[in-house]
Protein backbone atom coordinates (compact mmCIF):
# COMPACT_ATOMS: atom_id res chain seq x y z
CA UNK A 1 0.00 0.00 0.00
CA UNK A 2 1.07 3.31 -0.99
CA UNK A 3 0.84 5.69 1.89
CA UNK A 4 1.76 9.36 0.35
CA UNK A 5 1.65 12.97 2.93
CA UNK A 6 1.56 16.89 2.48
CA UNK A 7 2.23 19.94 2.86
CA UNK A 8 2.80 20.37 6.88
CA UNK A 9 2.22 16.24 7.18
CA UNK A 10 4.97 15.60 4.69
CA UNK A 11 7.27 18.43 6.55
CA UNK A 12 7.03 16.88 9.84
CA UNK A 13 7.29 13.51 8.88
CA UNK A 14 10.41 14.55 6.47
CA UNK A 15 9.21 12.17 3.25
CA UNK A 16 6.73 12.28 0.91
CA UNK A 17 5.66 8.37 0.80
CA UNK A 18 5.68 5.14 2.91
CA UNK A 19 5.23 1.57 1.32
CA UNK A 20 3.61 -0.56 3.84
CA UNK A 21 1.88 -4.20 3.32
CA UNK A 22 -1.64 -5.31 5.15
CA UNK A 23 -2.43 -8.71 4.75
CA UNK A 24 -6.17 -8.09 5.54
CA UNK A 25 -8.61 -5.30 5.29
CA UNK A 26 -7.68 -2.10 8.05
CA UNK A 27 -9.62 0.93 8.78
CA UNK A 28 -7.61 4.29 8.31
CA UNK A 29 -7.31 4.99 11.81
CA UNK A 30 -5.54 1.76 12.52
CA UNK A 31 -3.28 2.61 9.52
CA UNK A 32 -2.68 6.01 11.47
CA UNK A 33 -2.16 3.98 14.82
CA UNK A 34 0.39 1.93 13.25
CA UNK A 35 1.97 4.90 11.60
CA UNK A 36 2.16 6.59 14.89
CA UNK A 37 3.91 3.93 16.11
CA UNK A 38 7.36 4.95 13.65
CA UNK A 39 8.68 7.18 15.46
CA UNK A 40 7.96 10.68 17.51
CA UNK A 41 7.73 12.54 13.96
CA UNK A 42 4.69 10.53 13.11
CA UNK A 43 3.34 10.97 16.06
CA UNK A 44 3.65 14.46 16.23
CA UNK A 45 2.32 14.68 12.27
CA UNK A 46 -0.84 12.81 13.06
CA UNK A 47 -1.81 14.14 16.70
CA UNK A 48 -4.34 16.11 15.63
CA UNK A 49 -6.41 14.52 12.98
CA UNK A 50 -9.45 16.94 13.01
CA UNK A 51 -7.10 19.42 10.54
CA UNK A 52 -6.22 15.95 8.61
CA UNK A 53 -8.13 14.75 5.42
CA UNK A 54 -7.79 11.57 3.85
CA UNK A 55 -8.02 10.26 0.24
CA UNK A 56 -8.08 6.92 -0.55
CA UNK A 57 -7.61 6.45 -4.52
CA UNK A 58 -7.83 10.01 -5.25
CA UNK A 59 -11.26 10.24 -3.42
CA UNK A 60 -12.29 12.06 -0.25
CA UNK A 61 -13.54 9.50 2.89
CA UNK A 62 -15.63 11.48 5.63
CA UNK A 63 -14.49 8.90 8.14
CA UNK A 64 -11.03 7.30 10.14
CA UNK A 65 -13.28 4.20 9.82
CA UNK A 66 -13.39 3.81 6.32
CA UNK A 67 -11.56 0.20 4.87
CA UNK A 68 -8.62 0.14 2.87
CA UNK A 69 -7.28 -2.48 1.36
CA UNK A 70 -3.65 -3.67 0.58
CA UNK A 71 -3.64 -2.00 -3.36
CA UNK A 72 -5.01 1.28 -2.05
CA UNK A 73 -3.31 4.54 -2.15
CA UNK A 74 -4.04 6.24 0.71
CA UNK A 75 -2.83 10.30 0.81
CA UNK A 76 -3.02 12.39 4.01
CA UNK A 77 -2.82 16.09 4.10
CA UNK A 78 -3.73 19.16 5.39
CA UNK A 79 -7.12 20.50 4.24
CA UNK A 80 -6.52 23.04 0.62
CA UNK A 81 -5.90 26.28 -0.37
CA UNK A 82 -4.92 26.43 -4.03
CA UNK A 83 -6.82 28.95 -6.29
CA UNK B 1 -11.43 22.18 -22.64
CA UNK B 2 -8.42 22.53 -20.84
CA UNK B 3 -6.92 21.47 -17.28
CA UNK B 4 -3.33 22.43 -17.12
CA UNK B 5 -1.27 22.04 -13.42
CA UNK B 6 2.49 23.34 -14.66
CA UNK B 7 5.32 24.93 -12.39
CA UNK B 8 6.09 27.23 -15.87
CA UNK B 9 4.28 30.95 -16.33
CA UNK B 10 1.66 31.02 -18.91
CA UNK B 11 1.34 33.48 -21.57
CA UNK B 12 -2.03 34.41 -20.66
CA UNK B 13 -3.15 37.18 -23.61
CA UNK B 14 -1.88 34.49 -26.25
CA UNK B 15 -4.32 31.75 -24.56
CA UNK B 16 -6.95 34.22 -23.81
CA UNK B 17 -6.81 35.80 -27.39
CA UNK B 18 -6.75 32.22 -29.18
CA UNK B 19 -9.52 30.97 -26.70
CA UNK B 20 -11.20 33.83 -27.51
CA UNK B 21 -11.16 33.58 -31.26
CA UNK B 22 -12.09 29.56 -30.81
CA UNK B 23 -15.39 30.94 -29.02
CA UNK B 24 -16.16 33.19 -31.50
CA UNK B 25 -20.12 32.22 -31.07
CA UNK B 26 -20.25 32.30 -27.93
CA UNK B 27 -21.28 35.90 -26.32
CA UNK B 28 -19.27 35.87 -23.13
CA UNK B 29 -15.75 34.76 -22.73
CA UNK B 30 -14.76 35.65 -18.71
CA UNK B 31 -11.63 35.39 -17.48
CA UNK B 32 -9.90 35.48 -13.85
CA UNK B 33 -6.53 35.99 -12.88
CA UNK B 34 -5.33 34.86 -9.41
CA UNK B 35 -1.83 36.62 -8.23
CA UNK B 36 1.11 36.26 -5.46
CA UNK B 37 0.31 38.83 -2.73
CA UNK B 38 3.33 40.74 -2.05
CA UNK B 39 2.13 40.93 1.53
CA UNK B 40 0.51 39.52 4.07
CA UNK B 41 -0.82 41.37 7.55
CA UNK B 42 2.39 43.80 6.83
CA UNK B 43 4.75 40.94 6.22
CA UNK B 44 6.63 41.35 3.51
CA UNK B 45 5.93 37.69 1.18
CA UNK B 46 9.37 36.94 -0.50
CA UNK B 47 8.30 34.05 -2.25
CA UNK B 48 5.05 31.36 -2.11
CA UNK B 49 5.92 27.57 -2.26
CA UNK B 50 2.74 25.71 -4.19
CA UNK B 51 2.73 21.95 -3.86
CA UNK B 52 0.35 19.67 -5.38
CA UNK B 53 -1.15 15.99 -5.40
CA UNK B 54 -1.54 16.07 -8.97
CA UNK B 55 -2.76 12.70 -9.41
CA UNK B 56 -5.78 13.52 -7.14
CA UNK B 57 -5.98 17.42 -8.24
CA UNK B 58 -6.66 16.35 -11.86
CA UNK B 59 -9.38 13.78 -10.72
CA UNK B 60 -11.25 16.06 -8.40
CA UNK B 61 -10.97 19.40 -10.76
CA UNK B 62 -12.81 16.86 -13.78
CA UNK B 63 -15.37 15.61 -10.84
CA UNK B 64 -15.92 19.07 -10.22
CA UNK B 65 -16.18 20.29 -14.28
CA UNK B 66 -18.71 17.23 -14.43
CA UNK B 67 -20.79 18.89 -11.99
CA UNK B 68 -20.59 22.70 -12.74
CA UNK B 69 -21.23 21.10 -16.67
CA UNK B 70 -24.84 19.79 -15.60
CA UNK B 71 -25.93 23.07 -13.05
CA UNK B 72 -24.33 25.61 -16.33
CA UNK B 73 -24.42 25.93 -20.15
CA UNK B 74 -20.55 26.41 -20.74
CA UNK B 75 -19.39 25.92 -24.35
CA UNK B 76 -15.54 26.07 -23.23
CA UNK B 77 -13.17 26.50 -20.34
CA UNK B 78 -9.75 27.09 -19.88
CA UNK B 79 -8.21 26.38 -16.31
CA UNK B 80 -4.52 26.66 -15.34
CA UNK B 81 -3.09 26.29 -11.64
CA UNK B 82 0.36 26.93 -10.77
CA UNK B 83 2.76 24.91 -8.59
CA UNK B 84 6.31 25.03 -7.34
CA UNK B 85 8.02 28.47 -6.45
CA UNK B 86 6.17 31.71 -7.69
CA UNK B 87 7.68 35.29 -6.56
CA UNK B 88 5.17 38.49 -5.79
CA UNK B 89 3.24 39.29 -8.88
CA UNK B 90 2.84 36.30 -10.66
CA UNK B 91 0.00 34.49 -11.69
CA UNK B 92 -0.97 31.29 -9.68
CA UNK B 93 -4.52 30.48 -11.61
CA UNK B 94 -5.55 31.60 -14.26
CA UNK B 95 -9.87 30.45 -15.63
CA UNK B 96 -11.51 31.42 -18.76
CA UNK B 97 -15.06 30.27 -19.37
CA UNK B 98 -17.12 30.96 -22.64
CA UNK B 99 -21.08 30.97 -22.67
CA UNK B 100 -23.99 32.02 -24.26
CA UNK B 101 -24.63 34.68 -21.14
CA UNK B 102 -22.52 36.31 -18.62
CA UNK B 103 -24.22 35.26 -16.17
CA UNK B 104 -23.47 31.28 -16.43
CA UNK B 105 -20.42 32.30 -16.94
CA UNK B 106 -19.13 34.27 -13.82
CA UNK B 107 -21.28 31.20 -11.79
CA UNK B 108 -19.05 28.81 -13.24
CA UNK B 109 -15.85 31.00 -12.24
CA UNK B 110 -17.13 31.57 -8.84
CA UNK B 111 -17.51 28.19 -8.24
CA UNK B 112 -14.52 26.28 -10.00
CA UNK B 113 -12.57 28.80 -7.45
CA UNK B 114 -14.56 27.31 -4.66
CA UNK B 115 -13.26 23.79 -5.70
CA UNK B 116 -9.64 25.37 -5.38
CA UNK B 117 -10.22 26.65 -1.92
CA UNK B 118 -12.28 23.24 -0.48
CA UNK B 119 -11.51 20.52 -2.79
CA UNK B 120 -8.45 20.42 -5.08
CA UNK B 121 -5.08 19.38 -3.74
CA UNK B 122 -2.73 22.29 -4.06
CA UNK B 123 -1.34 23.51 -0.99
CA UNK B 124 0.31 27.05 -0.52
CA UNK B 125 3.15 27.94 1.95
CA UNK B 126 4.81 31.86 2.26
CA UNK B 127 8.27 32.71 2.70
CA UNK B 128 8.78 35.63 4.45
CA UNK B 129 12.34 37.51 5.15
CA UNK B 130 12.86 35.39 8.16
CA UNK B 131 10.09 32.41 8.18
CA UNK B 132 7.52 30.69 6.48
CA UNK B 133 4.00 29.50 7.08
CA UNK B 134 1.79 27.41 5.43
CA UNK B 135 -1.40 29.06 4.96
CA UNK B 136 -5.03 27.72 6.62
CA UNK B 137 -7.64 26.93 4.79
CA UNK B 138 -9.58 30.00 5.64
CA UNK B 139 -7.22 32.63 4.02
Amino acid sequence: MKIFYFAKIKEIIGKNEDIINIDKQMTVGDIVKMLKLIDESYELAFKDLKNIKCSINCNYINSFQTKVKNNDEIAFFPPVTGG
Amino acid sequence: MKIIFQTKKLNIEEVLKSFSSQNSSSGAVISFLGKVRPSRNKKKIKSMDIEIYEKMALYQTKLAIKNLLKKFNIHDYFIMHRYGNLKPGENIIFLIVASEHRKEGFQFIQEILFYFKKKITFWKKENYIQSSKWLDSQN
